[in-house]
């Protein structure tokens, strides 16, 4: 009798508990939901159902017209072909940056960790420190480099300013996960007559999934969202979507197309989205694995 | 098939010395172990010999060719790791295999070793599955596949069956020793595991601080190790060290025991106690030459009967260990589990000190060699 009484009790607390649980997660997705939903509905309203109604009601018949604007026709600056060619051009950058940089940090981080050589660890240490510098800081000196090399305001520099940049972090993220290897794997694989190339290819690159998925997603994320890099060392041609997407709303002949801004918005954050999607759970899964063993 | 010099080697990094100069040489087809405490650079002095090490110093031959520089891959040996170091991402198959395919083996020649390999460890059923699909001493036989298949000149085992619980590690070390039996190969092996080492090695070398200590088969390590270390470090339980004054009894020296009663005991080479009279040195007493009395040794040379007071005993099954005190150490007699010893009681005891080491107090020196 007691017992249940007690039970009883425990479990009302239990449900007001669960109820207050809900109540604050429901919130709390709802905080980062709703500008996503504002954009959302304000892309597929036309502007004077912008003009006339509040920011969260609901268009009345779905219009994709502002988003096939958005893609082929709405004006960013001077050319009026929409943010399609920027779309790609981002992807021109962002693929071989990503590629570059992520197989440069898993060699770095296989040599750091399981070639260690005199000054492995001061090379390390020293290869941290490109994670703190600020973008603004390398603007000027990059600016003059790729002028001496010759690639300024193509997408070649843009790509070698986001492989410079990402390496400091793939290279951090790949030493950590293969700090966990055992050197005794390289040493077999030593005597078994595999050379430096052949242990990397064959034995370290096949159990390196989870942490190229995590870099591959970093350095996707990193370097689509980029604004800075884009606007400062990209020519007219090579401009990345974001840069597009700031150029087309800043653009306005007459009034401000809102549908057209929010559908551009959406469609440039779609990749990244896409990204997330798809490799996600690998994601929480590499990192952790990076940092706990095992 | 090959024999395995040692020359002189040194290793340092900066100042500090690792190897102190080693010299080993064994014959084709010998099982030599390594052992010793960890840090006396045993790990080192493999890495060496399989190249993953530079030396400073010396030379190291195998089949009578000088290695010293030669590239791991080239010196056609194989090594068990104490990891087991099996490839992740590969099969059973893939892990054997592997050496030979990075050595240029047509498939079909491949093919066929596995299948020996697989036969003679007995994990033909395991050859698709992945390490991580494998208990511990499956992995431990995958492991010694791997070196068995490419048929090197000699086998590098560290410390292989450390990893291993203690049932597992006396089967495997049944099986290797079988295995070495069978095939003849030269094996070195790193162990810090006495009896391993006793059970398993043609020669033992034993190493402290970056030196061999002492070089010879585990009979004569056992039975005459060159110093305190040796004696102390092989055989468990480890030999008694007594602190025993020299006295001389009718021109011959002999050693004062004070147990209850005070007894002189002989010793078998009384001319190395010369020097010593009146001095302490430590007396090396192995635990199975301290036992309840027994009849046929009864009259015989170097053997005395004494009182001691029992501190504590150990039954182990097949004989009980007595701890006792004598001359102020604590010592450890083997003796029949059926003899009565009453933790307190005063019993007899025989001391045997036909096999006894005598040692200097300071130095470690062995005195009767």
């Amino acid at each position: 009798m007691s017992n249940n009484a007690i039970s009883r009790k425990t479990s009302g607390v239990d449900k007001a508990l669960r109820v207050a649980l809900y109540t604050v997660l429901l919130v709390a997705a709802a905080f980062y939901l709703i500008p996503f939903i504002v954009m959302l509905i304000t892309s597929l309203k036309d502007v004077e159902e912008i003009r006339t109604g509040n920011l969260l009601s609901l268009p009345a018949a779905l219009n994709f017209d502002s988003w096939a604007k958005a893609w082929s026709s709405a004006c960013t600056g001077s050319s009026c072909g929409g943010i399609s060619p920027y779309f790609m051009n981002s992807f021109q950058i962002v693929l071989p940056a990503v590629a570059i940089s992520t197989l440069v940090g898993a060699i770095n981080g296989y040599v750091i960790s399981l070639w260690k050589f005199r000054g492995s660890d001061l090379f390390f240490a020293a290869m941290l420190v490109g994670c703190f510098i600020p973008f603004q800081v390398i603007l000027l000196p990059m600016a003059q480099t790729l002028g001496w090399l010759g690639i300024a305001n193509t997408t070649s520099g843009l790509v070698f300013v986001h492989v410079v940049y990402g390496v400091a972090f793939t290279t951090l993220f790949f030493r950590n996960f293969y700090q966990s290897i055992p050197g005794e794997l390289v040493k077999a694989a030593r005597l078994d007559g595999a050379g430096f190339f052949t242990i990397f290819y064959r034995i370290i690159l096949p159990v390196s999934t989870p942490i190229i998925v995590v870099t591959v997603i970093w350095q996707f994320t990193q370097i689509w969202n980029d604004f800075l890099f884009g606007v400062a060392f990209s020519g007219f041609d090579t401009q990345p979507v974001t840069v597009a997407l700031n150029n087309l709303v800043n653009t306005s002949f007459g009034g401000k197309e809102y549908n057209v801004d929010m559908a551009a918005a959406i469609i440039a954050a779609l990749p990244t989205l896409a990204v997330y999607v798809f490799a996600g759970k690998y994601f929480v899964r590499g990192l952790t694995a990076g940092a706990v063993k095992g | 098939m090959a024999n395995l010099v040692i020359d002189n080697v040194k290793k340092r990094y900066g100042n500090t010395e690792i190897l102190k100069g080693i010299n080993i040489s064994i014959k084709t087809g010998e099982f030599l172990i390594l052992v010793g405490p960890s840090g006396c650079g045993k790990s080192t002095l493999m890495n060496s010999i399989a190249g993953l090490e530079d030396v400073t110093e010396g030379r190291i031959l195998i089949a009578d060719k000088d290695v010293t520089y030669t590239s791991p891959k080239d010196r056609d040996i194989a090594m068990v790791f104490q990891s087991y170091a099996l490839y992740p991402n590969m099969t059973v198959e893939q892990n054997i295999s592997f050496g030979l395919e990075m050595r240029k083996v047509p498939k079909a020649e491949r093919d066929v070793e596995v299948q020996r390999v697989a036969e003679l460890l007995q994990i033909s059923h395991l050859l698709d599955r992945k390490p991580a699909q494998l208990s511990g001493g499956q992995r431990q036989r995958v492991a010694m596949g791997r070196a068995l298949a490419r048929r090197p000149q000699l086998y590098l085992f560290d410390e292989p069956l450390s990893n291993l619980d203690a049932k597992l590690r006396v089967e495997m070390r049944t099986e290797i020793k079988k295995l070495h039996k069978k095939l003849g190969t030269t094996i070195v092996y790193v162990t810090h595991d006495q009896i391993e080492a006793m059970t398993l090695a043609d020669r033992i070398a034993v190493m402290k601080d970056g030196q061999v200590q002492q070089l010879g088969t585990p009979q004569e390590i056992y039975d005459n190790p060159a110093n305190l270390f040796v004696a102390g470090f092989m055989g468990s339980p480890a030999m008694n060290f007594i602190p025993a004054k020299v006295i001389e009894q009718n021109g011959t020296p002999m050693l004062e025991l004070a147990t209850s009663t005070t007894v002189a005991l002989p010793f078998p080479k009384p001319e190395a106690l010369k020097n010593y009279v009146g001095k302490t040195i430590l007396l090396g007493l192995r635990p199975e030459m301290i036992t309840e009395p027994q009849p046929h040794k009864e009259g015989q040379p170097f053997v005395t009967t004494t009182d001691v007071e029992v501190e504590v005993t150990e039954p182990m099954g097949a004989d009980t260990m007595i701890l006792t005190r004598v001359n102020d150490a604590e010592i450890n007699c083997r003796s029949n589990p059926m003899y009565p010893a009453a933790a307190g009681s005063i019993i007899k005891m025989m001391f045997d000190t036909s096999k006894a080491v005598v040692f200097d107090q300071e130095s470690g020196r062995r005195l009767d060699l």
